[in-house]
């Protein structure tokens, strides 16, 4: 298939919302304006892009800790992300969230999640509602390598496959869980080599190459829609940054070599030559993009600078259910 | 020294068609189960030395583990991508190796052909299509390989000369060479992306050295139309488009669809045809060259490429030869098992 030139722009203007997003969080971290960890998706962005751009807006995702990308994908509202990040009363959880815990379920966003592997059950049990409701809709369980070294996964995956669930698990591998190198904690180097065990197909596309990621998705989510049953989809990636914030803290468990020659293959700069090169855009448009997103980003900030913080009052609130099942 | 190299492409059979098709997928433990078999066998028929190709994944050091065989990984640096496999067949040039045992699809052997044109291959299917390699297994290939680097069976008895597609890439910048050893196409795509041909609406253009009934991809194209034997001089052209004919070909495993072709011709060895302006190049399968307005595609169809080797032909020749009797009715050769 072709990708068309619309498709082209969005998959590119998704990523760079992605990015500007996250490097502006990385600064404020620096500063001291975030509380909390804080897991930054530079350098794959091609992936939440690139499968996002392949759904509907009634699908269903699940996230990760790493989880910002996925969510500005899907079309998450900048000014509620950052209010959040800056535990902030306008934010996604009103402040008492973080990181690590913005859903949106107006965008299917099912959640970022702070628990390893937690996030693709969730998914499963979306995917499970889905099914019955018959609106065709399709459920996406984003996750890293080490997640699939959790038990979590492995019945998710099980339970998903036996139930022949319209479902996409979207591996981001991005060769290290935390700070270990992936040959340190799993005997095989590629996940999708676990998908036979489940019954399901399992592909391996280039991370950092969002129209490869979006090929792939398309037939995923085709497949699964059709009734097909789930697929997996691993997407090799990597992290620019460190695990958690900009830093690296000193500890040299990736070499500078390594870390350069990745970001050689920088998602949306490669994007942007190839769309030049192909005349369907020029540097111009791009630097438009850019700075119409840079523009967004500064309001965001600003507005969460400008919200209040949570009062004392609402520590409670929101923690326990008052209302029983709904 | 009689020397057997292997050469094991990772990531050969996992690509997007597992998605829209039923292609086969390989996982890393067959693919290192295959490499153990052909280090035995080929330690069995006597190759006194094995040379592994490194891989990002440690096949290679996975099927040395624990095997007493002389095996030897060679030192070359590791990129993950194709290059590795070009690098290796180098390398096994370079050591005089016998003959090779390659793992992977059509573009694996590709690969290996860049590498050393004239190698003597034993070409075992881990792809998708797998029109150039065959479906055996590990210990045959490895058998086959080991009789041949010793000298047992002649490469001159066993082996045939492999076609190529010789490939000349220029525009304004820049002069590339390359080839391909099934099928060559034009794709109309923006993206390389994901690699694989799978939409028969951006194929523009095919040419095709190897083209059989039984060939699944690009190259069934043409050999439900113009069939080309792999031993056969010359090859096609199949040009897509509007015309008298329709062809329901599998372009990939087990995936019919058709494809609507405005003309068929034969080419000649040797004969050059060219063409202009931007395209995507496909080389066995897989989307890999973009061509800009400016450029300039040159192709020619020779006899230069590996020499295959004919396992079945070599282990006939290996029985009536009794290279499989123990060296004396009286030594004690014990069995051998690879695990």
């Amino acid at each position: 298939m072709n990708i068309s030139p619309e498709v082209q722009f969005d998959l590119h203007r998704r990523m760079v919302r992605i990015r500007l997003f996250e490097e502006a969080a990385g600064r404020l971290a620096e500063a001291a304006k975030l509380p909390g960890f804080l897991h930054l998706y530079v350098g794959e962005e091609a992936v939440a892009a690139g499968v996002c751009a392949a759904l509907n807006d009634d699908d269903h995702i699940t996230s990760t800790h790493r989880g910002h990308g996925h969510l500005v994908a899907k079309g998450g509202d900048l000014n509620r992300m950052m209010a959040e990040l800056m535990g902030k009363s306008t934010g996604y959880c009103k402040g008492k969230g973080g990181s690590m815990h913005i859903s949106d379920l107006s965008l299917g966003m099912l959640g970022a999640n702070g628990i390893v592997g937690a996030g693709s059950p969730i998914a499963v049990g979306a995917a499970f509602a889905n099914r019955y409701r018959k609106k065709g809709q399709v459920a996406v369980a984003f996750f890293g390598d080490g997640a699939t070294n959790i038990g979590a996964f492995h019945e998710a995956a099980n339970m998903a496959c036996a139930l022949h669930l319209p479902i996409v698990f979207a591996c981001e591998n991005n060769e290290y869980g935390e700070f270990t190198p992936r040959d340190q904690t799993m005997a095989i180097t590629d996940i999708v080599d676990r998908a036979a065990g489940y019954g399901m197909p399992g592909v391996i596309v280039d991370g950092m190459d969002a129209i490869a990621v979006h090929e792939a998705t398309l037939e995923a989510v085709e497949r699964a829609r059709a009734g097909g049953g789930p697929s997996l989809i691993e997407a090799k990636t990597y992290r620019f940054y460190n695990h958690h914030g900009v830093q690296n803290l000193g500890l040299k468990y990736r070499s500078d070599d390594e870390v350069a020659r990745w970001k050689e293959r920088d998602p949306i700069f490669t994007l942007e030559d190839r769309m030049i090169e192909n005349k369907v855009a020029t540097r111009q448009q791009f630097d438009d993009i850019w700075a119409d997103w840079r523009a967004a980003i500064d309001r965001a900030i600003q507005f969460a600078e400008e919200s209040p913080l949570p009062t004392p009052d609402q520590v409670l609130v929101d923690v326990y259910t008052t209302g029983g099942a709904r | 020294m009689s020397t057997v190299g292997i050469i094991v492409n990772p990531n050969a059979g996992k690509d997007i068609r597992r998605l829209v098709t039923p292609a086969t997928h390989t996982s890393d433990v067959t693919k290192v189960g295959i490499v153990r078999r052909a280090i035995v066998a080929a330690t069995e028929s006597g190759a006194e030395r094995i040379l592994l190709a490194p891989d990002r994944h440690r096949l290679a050091e996975r099927a040395a583990d624990g095997l007493d065989a002389p095996i030897q990984i060679v030192d070359e640096p590791i990129t993950g991508s194709r290059y590795d496999t070009i690098a290796a067949a180098r390398r096994f040039w370079k050591e005089q190796v016998g003959a090779i045992v390659a793992l992977g699809g059509d573009g694996t052997s590709r690969d290996v052909a860049l590498g050393w044109p004239d190698s003597p291959l034993v070409a075992v299917s881990t792809g998708t299509n797998n029109v150039f390699p065959s479906a055996i297994d590990g210990t045959s290939a490895g058998a086959a390989a080991g009789f041949v680097a010793t000298g047992a069976v002649a490469l001159d008895e066993v082996g045939r000369r492999s076609k190529r597609i010789l490939v000349r890439i220029d525009d304004a910048d820049s002069s590339v060479d390359d080839v391909a050893l099934v099928d060559l196409a034009f794709v109309d795509t923006d993206f390389i992306g994901a690699r694989a041909v799978r939409d028969p609406h951006t194929v523009s253009r095919v040419v095709a050295a190897i083209a059989t009934p039984t060939s699944t991809g690009l190259s069934s194209i043409a050999g439900r139309l113009h069939p080309v034997d792999r031993h056969a001089p010359g090859g096609v052209l199949v040009e897509m488009g509007a015309g008298e004919r329709s062809i329901r070909v599998p372009l990939a495993p087990g995936s019919f669809t058709t494809m609507s072709i405005a003309d068929v011709r034969s080419l000649a060895d040797g004969e050059e045809i060219v063409f202009t302006g931007r395209t995507i190049l496909a080389f066995d399968g897989e989307r890999d060259r973009t061509v800009g307005d400016d450029g300039r595609v040159a192709i020619r169809i020779d006899s230069g490429g590996p020499i295959l080797i004919d396992v079945d032909r070599t282990l006939q020749l290996a029985a009536e030869r009794r290279l499989f009797d123990p060296p004396t009715k009286t030594s004690d050769h014990g069995d051998v098992h690879g695990h």
